[in-house]
């Protein structure tokens, strides 16, 4: 009688141990996915302040230290940026003139992806159709609206216009009506005015974002290709949105500004 | 005994569930009777010229420059003369950017505009339209011109320390029934009012007040002090109006205006003048 209980308990214990999680009649074979917090519209809250911490913004692909430049591993996938071959010469000629042909020494806008990369905060606001990008950089907006079509272009824009919507919890920025005058790093990696950004931005935990971007160019690449990093939130409590004003800085520093 | 450790363990992991699937809620979140849903496309009403020179809306040069007619009158409302009230070598140093706006011999008297360095308060309402957004717990005004933005918490946080100067300074907000009201400091003294010359320092404190009159109308006014440059404060008085309704606001956006990628002669005008450094 004792034995056929302990038999009974063992079994339950084992049944019990085996059933999983809530309702789990699942068995996934990977763990599941990160459940964000989500806004007022079910959509996953994608708000606060983020910063990337890598070497991208001046090299994406794998690159030494040089003077100023902290050594890097290549946030592009495998490493290789499929240029054609007279694109290939230019970046070349770009990367040796770096230091006064990149546009950012001129206080340019950064362009996109750059402005995600570039080692300043942004923070990410979302109300309505609205997912608003503010940029510490230079104060660079993107103010993406959900589920419309795009302009009639092209236009020639810095920043492009960006669309977006939810494919699940990730959200997809689709970017295009891009100008050619805007590098993607320091290094001289540039791109057309046909350039075709789609960036996806997916939570991960609490305080990450995982960030994927493709980048799309037929008049300068062979082939798409792609970017992978993470975004991570500026935990400190009283975090904000400073300046970065890089033409009032520059007249600064030349006098011509008190 | 292992069913209730089962019941248990689960009940555990359904709060802890909860606890991570509950949506952030904010303050001014709430529409149903919370503050007035204020978003869209602004810009002020009747003040085409404000921006030129707050004092008064037009003068004989720029009507002679530009044809436009406008009401003439200043912005200021308080003093009732309508004159910001200068100490003494401030207004001596505003009449001399005055007098030279249409003959700029030194970098001293070009429109930070011009230089497309950021408009500051208040002069981002009077420089073309602007966008009102509420996400959770804040307002965010987004400015066409040289896509300026102003991010207003309104979580009652406190100011950031006063030796961070901010081109558009610290904004801080609450509602207070149908009035927003915003607190600004942390100016830097690098913007000016209007094109003219008006002016002010770091230690410039404004206190603004929007105060919602209907779906389409928002009345604002602003008190300024500056113990450095005024002799007592003064306020300014503006009518936002909604400038995209309905449908029409559906497909409305602001568009890029990148200002200093596109701005080519400043730098020539500055090279040129007197006393630039070369």
């Amino acid at each position: 009688m004792g034995r056929r209980l302990d038999r009974v308990l063992v079994a339950a214990v084992v049944i019990s141990l085996a059933a999983g999680p809530v309702s789990g009649q699942r068995r996934a074979a990977n763990p599941p996915a990160y459940e964000p917090p989500r806004t007022a519209d079910g959509k996953p809250d994608l708000q606060g302040i983020w910063q990337v911490l890598n070497a991208a913004a001046w090299d994406i692909q794998d690159h030494p230290a040089r003077p100023g430049v902290p050594a890097g591993q290549a946030v592009v996938e495998g490493n290789d940026v499929p240029y054609q071959e007279w694109a290939a010469a230019k970046k070349k000629e770009n990367f040796e003139k770096r230091l006064t042909a990149d546009p950012i020494t001129k206080c340019y806008l950064p362009g996109v992806p750059r402005i995600t990369y570039i080692p300043y905060p942004f923070q990410i606001f979302q109300t309505g159709d609205v997912a608003l990008f503010i940029y510490e950089y230079d104060h660079a907006v993107r103010t993406i609206y959900m589920n419309r079509p795009h302009l009639a272009g092209p236009i020639d824009f810095w920043m492009g216009v960006s669309r977006g919507h939810w494919d699940g919890d990730t959200l997809v920025v689709d970017s295009i009506d891009f100008n050619d005058q805007t590098w993607f790093d320091a290094a001289g990696n540039f791109h057309s005015d046909a350039l075709h950004v789609v960036e996806r931005y997916t939570r991960t935990g609490a305080d990450h974002i995982a960030y994927d971007v493709t980048i799309e160019d037929p008049k300068v690449f062979t082939r798409p290709w792609k970017m992978s990093m993470t975004l991570y939130r500026r935990q400190d409590k009283n975090a904000q949105i400073l300046d970065y004003e890089c033409n009032a800085l520059e007249e600064e520093a030349a006098g011509r500004l008190k | 005994m292992s069913g209730r450790s089962f019941t248990l363990a689960t009940a555990a992991a359904a709060v802890a569930a909860v606890a991570w699937c509950t949506p952030v809620l904010s303050a001014g979140q709430a529409r149903v009777d919370g503050p007035p849903d204020i978003q869209g496309f602004w810009a002020s009403q009747g003040r085409r010229l404000a921006t030129y020179n707050i004092e008064e809306a037009a003068d004989a040069t720029h009507v002679l420059l530009s044809g436009v007619q406008t009401d003439a009158a200043s912005l200021v409302v308080d003093p009732s003369d309508g004159k910001i009230p200068y100490q003494p070598w401030a207004r001596a140093k505003r009449t001399e950017v005055f007098e030279h706006h249409t003959n700029l011999t030194k970098w001293e008297y070009v429109d930070p505009h011009m230089r497309c360095f950021l408009s500051g308060v208040p002069r981002v309402f009077y420089q073309g339209g602007f966008q009102i957004l509420q996400p959770p717990g804040y307002v965010v005004i987004l400015q066409e011109f040289n896509h300026g933005s102003r991010i207003i918490p309104l979580d009652g946080r406190p100011h950031v320390g006063e030796n961070v100067k901010l081109w558009m300074g610290d904004s801080r907000g609450h509602w207070e029934g149908n009035t927003l009201v915003v607190d600004v400091t942390n100016n830097n003294d690098k913007t000016w009012f209007d094109l003219v010359g008006d002016f002010h320092s770091d230690a410039l404190h404004i206190r603004e007040r929007y105060t919602v009159v209907d779906a389409d109308r928002i009345n604002y006014e602003a008190t300024f002090e500056d113990p450095k440059v005024y002799t007592r404060p003064f306020t300014i008085a503006l009518t936002f109006g909604r400038t995209v309704r309905g449908e029409q606001a559906r497909s409305y956006e602001l568009l890029e205006e990148a200002c200093h990628e596109g701005e080519h002669d400043t730098s020539e005008v500055l090279r040129q003048l007197t006393d630039a450094p070369k």
